[in-house]
């Protein structure tokens, strides 16, 4: 896990790219403003959508969460956005766009704590 | 997103952080619910921020890098992507009004037959500025003499099933590789396979663009240009009467002969007359194209049609003269292709990301 903050965002994916490749780099951006969660099975499943591509995996989290440990284990190679309480989905959204390297990237945005299911609390933010 | 939603709206962008913003806020303020559509927003290898603007809106952002690829291209990539049984091609610079989309989709629940439907544009243009008025009338215009059932899928926005995109072989990313065009072509090729395609000009969508006078003669010229160069000038007329580039061009012969006579008058006069001979050429050629003149005096009376007749002259202009270096240059170059390194990249079949554009059929 690689905590990222938000203290670059000027940095842009395309300048450190190196040579051609031959597949599109995938990204997923798991968008979490406060009160927000999102389960493990509709994670899983969004990654299972992608089969055996290799998919850069973010969570962009508004505030600390309070259970990173879990989140770590769940998603062990998964880069995290750390951005200050408060911050809205659509800045996350923004926010991490500017971090992530991919070619194809989708964003899914976690639901509300109170639309949520039991299942769901292993994600929720602060 | 689910693999069981009905409709894929895919936005193609290049350096669109002006408008986008808006035109992908608009989806988002939809009549239809939220989890019945995915929103795909291709970027062509902008630099102005956009894809990180269209995060804030989207499902998925797909970033194409390299130079400019074209609509045609990204919005191919957009709909290989896309989950939905049919696909909704909006413009990044259109504004889709709240019930467009469950419009669209129940006009092709309801009509089984139909592989097509097109929004028409919007008479009215947030921009306030005469260059822009002006245009998005001029392509009312059009769009509302020859609205119905023909092949214009040069629309900001068109919904199309999957399987329709996919049989006529997606849009003709090797020959228009730039804005222009790719949608009349488009939408000839579904009307030649046979299938319904419908331009419903009730369903309108506004343009957010800033028109100025240098972008609309680079608009006319290039869409005028390669009309005549890839498409065939008679062969699109029938096909596709509403595009802008027949609403200008209508009256030109009878202009252009209006022109040959006075000056062919003039040279049996003793002393000519050139003001007076201007002045008849000018009135004579809004005679002949007086059907437009007086769209714009009914939509923005008399004024506003009096303050765009010199610029609709100018466009009439500049569209004849593109049709003719289109003529020329499917003469003397053909039609358009990509440039050398790419039709070489694409003979040997080199596998890259973002891939080399495809001709159709292969």
């Amino acid at each position: 896990m690689d905590p990222v903050g938000t203290e670059d965002p000027s940095s842009e994916p395309a300048k450190r790219r190196p040579a051609p490749y031959r597949t599109p780099r995938v990204a997923l951006i798991v968008v979490l403003p406060e009160n927000h969660v999102l389960s493990a099975d509709r994670l899983a499943e969004r990654l299972r959508a992608h089969g055996d591509q290799q998919v850069d995996v973010v969570i962009a989290c508004a505030g600390q969460p309070a259970n990173l440990a879990a989140l770590h284990q769940s998603v062990g190679d998964a880069q995290f956005l750390l951005a200050p309480a408060g911050t809205s989905s659509a800045d996350l959204r923004e926010l991490a766009m500017r971090q992530v390297p991919g070619d194809i990237v989708t964003l899914l945005t976690g639901a509300p704590v109170s639309e949520a299911g039991a299942d769901s609390e292993l994600f929720m933010t602060s | 997103m689910s693999a069981l939603r009905a409709l894929s709206v895919i936005v193609p962008a290049r350096n669109s952080s002006a408008t986008l913003p808006h035109a992908l806020a608009a989806i988002l303020a939809s009549e239809l619910p939220r989890d019945d559509y995915e929103l795909i927003v291709v970027d062509d290898a902008s630099s102005d921020g956009s894809p990180e603007l269209a995060a804030r809106y989207a499902d998925t952002v797909v970033r194409l890098t390299g130079r400019r690829s074209g609509p045609a291209y990204a919005r191919n990539r957009g709909a290989e992507l896309a989950h939905g049984e049919v696909l909704a091609f909006v413009d990044a610079d259109a504004m889709i009004r709240p019930d467009t989309l469950p419009r669209l989709l129940r006009m092709m629940s309801d009509h089984p037959g139909l592989g097509a439907v097109s929004a028409t544009h919007d008479h009215a243009s947030p921009a306030r500025n005469l260059a822009s008025q002006y245009w998005n009338l001029l392509l009312h215009f059009g769009d509302q003499r020859q609205a119905g059932t023909g092949g214009n899928m040069a629309s900001p926005c068109a919904a199309i099933r999957r399987e329709a995109f996919l049989s006529v072989g997606m849009y003709d990313e090797w020959r228009f590789g730039t804005a222009a065009l790719e949608g009349i072509e488009f939408g000839k090729r579904l009307k030649d396979s046979g299938c319904g395609v419908l331009s419903n000009k009730d369903l309108a969508v506004a343009g957010l663009t800033r028109w100025n006078l240098r972008s609309l003669c680079r608009e006319v010229w290039s869409r005028s240009a390669l009309l005549a160069q890839s498409l065939g000038y008679q062969r699109t007329r029938s096909a596709v009467p509403s595009e802008v580039v027949f609403t200008l061009s209508r009256s030109l012969a009878p202009v252009f002969g209006l022109m040959c006579l006075v000056a062919f008058s003039a040279a049996f006069l003793p002393r000519p007359n050139v003001p007076a001979n201007v002045a008849i050429v000018l009135l004579g050629a809004i005679a002949l194209n007086l059907p437009a003149h007086l769209f714009f005096v009914r939509s923005r009376g008399l004024s506003f049609a009096i303050a765009v007749a010199p610029l609709h002259l100018l466009m009439q202009a500049i569209s004849g003269l593109g049709l003719c270096v289109g003529w020329l240059l499917r003469d003397a170059v053909g039609d358009r292709a990509p440039d050398a390194a790419t039709q070489a990249y694409s003979e040997v079949g080199v596998e890259t990301w973002p891939p080399v554009p495809r001709a159709i059929g292969t």
